[in-house]
């Protein structure tokens, strides 16, 4: 009777109040609308910026410093250098986030000792340290370990046992020694983030997981990983970020084929200083930019299931059906 | 045509200090189904999950159609399954959870499509044929594109149904599968268990559902304080219970 009564009266007026005002956020507004114009001001009417140097033309016959050629080679350089740190610090860090996470505490053992060592020491003295590392040996190769020891063992003296190797200070200097200590480093930072990302998902998962008769590693790979993307992802875009960054670090190593040492060559050069700052300023923003609208995209496909969308979506479909309206499929009627 | 589906013999189970099982003697013949009552922290849900060896027994042994779980015997001695001969038990056992445990980032079909393709390696085709028309049989064949979040929970556990099917079991174990639900959900959820019953499935259900063990149930089976207190039919049970903890369960319960 209630609902009949209810239906029959008329719907009032929609409501149209008077707004709360908020004061404070247009002054707020205003202070900001000022600095934004002083800010454009500065950039288009203060000559120090000699747009002209980094766009068009630094030096006369070449081009502006940001598309010269020895900067694009830096970019270059600082691209690869950032895409294979980071590859070697992805791998390595899922190694050993899942040793971190092992039964076994020696495996644990040797995660923790190696995220403490790698978080401990500042990426600048690591780049410094490998580039530095090769004094140790002589040469690096593949081949049996302690093989001069064994060797004196069975009374053979310099055994030889190693298929292949290369002169050390060869292989372990410039591009290869600062992608190892921004790699090596990384890795103990990504540890960290895949452990908390696997440590977010519901036990329960795995269970069931393993209840169907998935193996260790399909449940991880199939299971586990792809839900801990959602977590890992965001924290990992950081580390993209940073690791651009920080590849400039490798300059110390050093590493001449980077983005910010080819710029600083051309300021030592040209004597010029701010115009060359901005340059390497806008390439930075440029490459972030990129890497954002990537990350964009990946956060979007490992949320798979569970976007505000397919929850508005079913609470949407709750109030349908608690007003009557549901659809004969959707009613619940098993079997 | 009583073949022992499920043996239990004097299974105890440790967390620790804290014994959960202690001593726990069962046998469901094949196609039967047992319901296992009891009150919170009996151990049922220990004992359930004992049974697929999600948990390790600390003494006694279990055999699922003969087969001893997790362990071979060789000239009196036990020795460890490996990881892989575990799973390739577990195969033959379905399980459905309390909190339904559907993996949220992928669709009802590719929940009940994952075990079938990646254990088995089934041809695809055949398995998302297959894994269409159980989750037609559970009633939710117009929701094999829905993600689990889309779904209500009634839905979502009868997807639970359907993926633990599609591994074409020969046991199933559910695990208070309607005590997360909704009250006007739990029918939905028992419909489909009562179908799969049925057709003849072996079934070892924790529940507390009284209506549903009394209905369904070959064998009822009240545990209390990690051992069996009394088993029997459900009329000598629920109607006619002999215990008086099993009394006073029941008593609370109905």
């Amino acid at each position: 009777m209630s609902d009949q009564t209810q239906t029959d009266r008329a719907r009032p007026e929609p409501i149209q109040a008077v707004p709360v005002r908020h004061p404070g956020r247009w002054l707020a507004i205003a202070v900001l609308a000022v600095l934004t114009a002083m800010f454009l001001h500065l950039i288009f009417t203060n000559d120090q910026f000699r747009w002209s140097f980094i766009f068009s033309s630094y030096e006369p016959g070449k081009r502006g410093v940001m598309f010269t050629e020895p900067v694009l080679d830096g970019l270059r350089g600082t691209l690869l250098l950032t895409v294979t740190s980071m590859v070697i610090g992805v791998v390595l860090g899922v190694i050993i986030a899942i040793m971190r996470l092992s039964d076994n505490w020696i495996l644990r053992g040797v995660a923790f000792v190696y995220t403490w060592f790698f978080r401990a020491v500042p990426r600048l003295v690591l780049a410094v340290l490998f580039g530095n590392l090769n004094i140790l040996w002589d040469r690096i190769g593949f081949g049996l370990p302690f093989d001069q020891q064994i060797g004196k063992l069975f009374g053979i003296d310099d055994l030889n046992a190693q298929f292949y190797s290369i002169k050390a200070s060869d292989l372990l200097a410039g591009f290869v020694a600062g992608m190892l200590a921004l790699g090596l480093s990384e890795a103990a930072y990504m540890a960290e983030i895949v452990r908390a990302g696997i440590q977010s998902i519901d036990p329960g998962q795995g269970e069931a997981a393993t209840a169907l008769g998935l193996s260790r590693g399909q449940v991880l790979r199939r299971v586990v990983l792809p839900q801990a993307m959602r977590v890992i992802v965001p924290p990992t875009g950081n580390e993209i970020i940073a690791m651009v960054k920080d590849t400039s670090l490798v300059a110390f190593v050093p590493v001449t084929y980077e983005l910010f040492f080819q710029l600083n060559a051309i300021k030592a050069r040209t004597f010029v200083v701010l115009p060359v700052l901005v340059a390497a300023v806008i390439w930075y923003l440029i490459i972030c930019t990129v890497l954002m609208i990537a990350q964009y995209f990946v956060e979007r496909h490992f949320g798979r299931g569970y976007g505000a969308s397919g929850r508005a979506r079913q609470r949407l479909r709750n109030i349908q059906a608690e007003q009557g309206g549901v659809p004969a499929s959707e009613s619940g009627a098993a079997t | 045509m009583s073949t022992e589906m499920v043996r239990a013999d004097n299974v105890h189970k440790s967390f620790g200090s804290l014994e959960v099982l202690k001593g726990v003697d069962l046998v469901v013949n094949s196609g039967e189904v047992c319901c296992v009552l009891g009150p919170s922290g009996s151990g049922k849900s220990t004992f359930l999950r004992c049974v697929n060896h999600l948990e390790k027994l600390n003494a006694g042994k279990i055999f699922v159609d003969g087969d001893l779980v997790g362990y071979h015997e060789r000239g009196g001695k036990l020795h460890e399954m490996k990881g892989k001969e575990v799973a390739r038990q577990r195969r033959s056992i379905g399980m459905v959870f309390q909190r339904f445990n559907l993996f949220p980032h992928m669709t009802s079909l590719q929940n009940v499509m994952e075990a079938p393709c990646r254990v088995k390696r089934e041809n695809k085709a055949e398995v998302r044929e297959r894994a269409a028309s159980l989750l037609e049989r559970v009633g939710l064949g117009d929701k094999i594109d829905a993600y689990p979040g889309m779904l209500s929970g009634g839905q979502q556990q009868r997807v639970a149904i359907a993926r633990a099917l599609a591994m074409r079991p020969k046991l199933m174990l559910f695990d208070e599968p309607t005590s997360a639900l909704d009250p006007e959900l739990v029918g939905e959820v028992l419909d489909v268990m009562k179908d799969l019953a049925r057709d003849g499935m072996t079934m070892v259900v924790v529940t507390h559902e009284i209506g549903f063990a009394r209905e369904v149930g070959d064998q009822v089976v009240f545990m209390d304080g990690g051992v069996v207190v009394e088993k029997g039919t459900p009329a000598e049970i629920i109607a006619n219970p002999q215990h008086e903890r099993t009394q006073a369960f029941l008593s609370k319960v109905l």
